[in-house]
């Protein structure tokens, strides 16, 4: 007990310089008038999950390279090699889906509960604005991986802003940062991500935190229950704990049963068929049935008649009446907006089934995309010869042999293509009499007795017979 | 949310819920902890093993007794890249007897130049014989040598970097 004591003095001692004694009071003993709730315990679900994504994406940071040529090496390596990588990502990754789904049941559950009235109208609209951050968490944070679906899903996107009228054109621009998907904007979408998205975030919901004290819970919709108050800790604490528990077992479990996916680097030029994140799917089968100028109906008019509504929705219901029984309207609204964007997730995902010809061309990406994945990680090679193994990449020939780059290249050029003034090309040399692997080998110990000419070397003492044998077969895989 | 710390006020408080509370936040924290904490950690003690030879080129081109300059190449696993570096050589040719030395100063790391017949640092004035033997200066140790071979003709030097301020030579890593 002695001891006891002494942590008790410590205590009093950081408390006479600081109040945080006064602070945990406050904190904790907040009371709630009709008790503690589940139906309380989504809001504190979303700041713990705010908090497992700053943790996590923290830690991805050490590893993660946030440029077009090495953002997908970086995750690949984070995903298949790094000890914890995976079980991380995972929890990342489905915890951006967790958030929405969270942000949308805390605010469905404030709306049913009419917890936006009573002069709680700010708390409403800060938290609506965190709504379209957790969003846009989501559209900046997909770019990332630097994969097919990431590269497509974000060229669709951003054409879908830059289809908005007046403003969209300057502000695709801005998003891309120019007037393509490059490494500048993969840039652009990585800050956005990691310093902009997550300090605006912290700061509402500090302020939706402190303005939510300020009015106090709401409590019940009906007056029955006020006469029973419980203070915010223990129970609601132990409410709001368990369901935090029980979110994290889940992220987890599907990190583990179902790791993050990470498909093929992204490659410009393929026909990849993008498809959305499920949260932007109602977007996208919109899209579908308004065409040309139309689409200005789901890409603006929609977006912006639902968040105005939500926006002014405290300012518009000046009702005292909460009870979501005795508000028919609201309520039907409410259940047909949420139904209706779920009908849209399924309706999209059931015609991309049942139409043969996209069924089939997603089921390749998928089956692409895993093929990808149980590969075993290349590291990237970086350094004298890396512009050359980008380059023979597509020649199907890999990367060019060291001495080849130092004895060859300089005439026949880093890819075999040749050059003008110098030394011919090297490709389809096997087309070509005289030009068996064995006669290669012949031609690089005596190139005069082949009839080649200046500046061919006659012969090359500083090659090894290995080196010589690694050139020629490289040469010959060049297509 | 965390657990209220010990005040004889929160002690009466401090329930059975409150301690329920207190085991999953440090269950979910260590969780993260212990997969952030090797995600940290183990790639930086597993040890990248490129120990390649490089070539110099032609054991004739090195000159008699006057130390030269190559440069090699080597290959670090730096996490999710192989770097291809390039790392600075001196190589001494005194008849048959070849020695290459690394450039890097055994003392503080800075790189060390040929004056005429001897190694300098120009950092803290280190001096060394062409032979690498130590003739001033505040290094610990006289250069390192690097181990060689001659293959038809051609000298081959395998690179490795050699632990800094100590007055043995021990590789890194």
């Amino acid at each position: 007990m002695a001891d006891k004591s002494k942590v008790d003095q410590l205590v009093d001692w950081v408390d006479e310089r600081t109040g945080v004694k006064a602070a945990m009071d406050e904190a904790l003993n907040e009371p709630i008038r009709g008790g503690a709730r589940w139906a309380y315990v989504f809001g504190s679900v979303l700041l713990f999950l705010f908090v497992v994504q700053v943790v996590t994406g923290i830690a991805m940071t050490l590893y993660y390279v946030p440029t077009a040529d090495h953002a997908h090496a970086s995750v690949a390596y984070i995903q298949k090699v790094v000890p914890g990588g995976a079980i991380l990502r995972g929890i990342h990754h489905y915890a951006s889906s967790a958030m929405v789904i969270m942000a949308v049941v805390h605010l469905a559950q404030t709306f049913l509960y009419g917890a936006y009235k009573q002069k709680r109208e700010l708390v409403w609209v800060v938290g609506v604005v965190m709504l379209l951050i957790v969003l846009g968490f989501g559209f900046t944070g997909y770019l990332l991986t630097w994969d097919q679906a990431a590269y497509f899903g974000t060229k669709v996107g951003t054409s879908i802003a830059g289809e908005i009228p007046v403003v969209g054109p300057l502000q695709q621009k801005i998003m891309l940062g120019g007037t393509e998907l490059t490494t500048v904007t993969l840039s652009r979408f990585f800050t956005t991500h990691v310093f902009l998205l997550p300090l605006l975030l912290a700061l509402l919901a500090g302020l939706h935190v402190m303005l939510f004290r300020k009015a106090g819970p709401a409590g019940p919709y009906h007056n029955l229950d006020d006469k029973k108050v419980d203070r915010f800790f223990p129970k609601q604490v132990f409410f709001d704990s368990v369901a935090m528990l029980v979110v994290f077992i889940a992220l987890v479990s599907l990190a583990m049963k179902m790791p993050a996916e990470l498909g093929p680097v992204a490659d410009p030029s393929s026909d990849y068929l993008a498809r959305p994140p499920w949260y932007f799917m109602p977007l996208f089968q919109l899209l579908k049935w308004f065409p040309g100028h139309w689409a200005i109906i789901p890409t603006a008019v929609l977006p912006v008649v639902l968040f105005g509504l939500l926006f002014l929705l405290p300012f518009l219901d000046r009702r005292s009446e909460r009870n979501p029984f005795k508000r028919p309207i609201a309520t039907l609204s409410l259940l047909l907006i949420l139904g209706g964007a779920t009908g849209l997730i399924f309706l999209a995902k059931h015609q991309d089934r049942n139409n043969p010809e996209f069924a089939e061309k997603l089921k390749k990406q998928d089956e692409e995309a895993q093929a990808f994945f149980k590969v075993p990680f290349e590291p990237q090679v970086i350094g004298a010869t890396t512009a050359l193994a980008g380059a023979a990449v597509a020649n199907g020939a890999g990367a060019a042999p060291p001495a080849y780059v130092e004895h060859c290249a300089d005439c026949h050029g880093a890819n075999g293509q040749g050059d003008p003034d110098l030394g011919p090309k090297l490709s389809g040399l096997s087309a070509k009499p005289q030009r068996t692997q064995d006669d290669l080998l012949k031609i690089m110990d005596d190139a005069r007795a082949y009839g080649l000419k200046k500046p061919m070397p006659a012969n090359f003492p500083d090659l090894s017979d290995s080196d010589k044998k690694a050139i020629v077969e490289w040469m010959l895989k060049l297509k | 949310m965390s657990v209220h710390q010990s005040t004889e006020e929160n002690n009466e408080r401090r329930s059975f819920l409150g301690v329920l509370s207190g085991l999953i936040a440090a269950g979910i924290s260590a969780v993260l902890g212990v997969n952030i904490g090797r995600f940290a950690v183990s790639p930086a003690l597993s040890v990248a093993g490129a120990e390649n030879w490089s070539e110099l080129g032609p054991i004739g081109d090195i000159p008699e007794g006057k130390p030269i300059k190559r440069n090699v190449v080597v290959s670090q696993d730096a996490g999710w890249g192989k770097f291809q570096a390039q790392r600075a050589v001196w190589v001494v040719r005194n008849g048959e007897k070849v020695t290459v030395f690394t450039s890097v100063c055994p003392h503080l790391g800075c790189t060390v130049n040929a004056k005429e017949d001897a190694f300098i640092c120009a950092c803290h004035d280190s001096k060394w014989d062409v032979a690498g033997n130590t003739q001033g200066g505040p290094t610990p140790r006289g250069l390192d040598a690097l181990e060689y071979k001659v293959e038809n003709d051609v000298l081959k030097v395998r690179y490795q970097d050699f632990k800094q301020g100590i007055s043995q030579k021990e590789v890194l890593g």
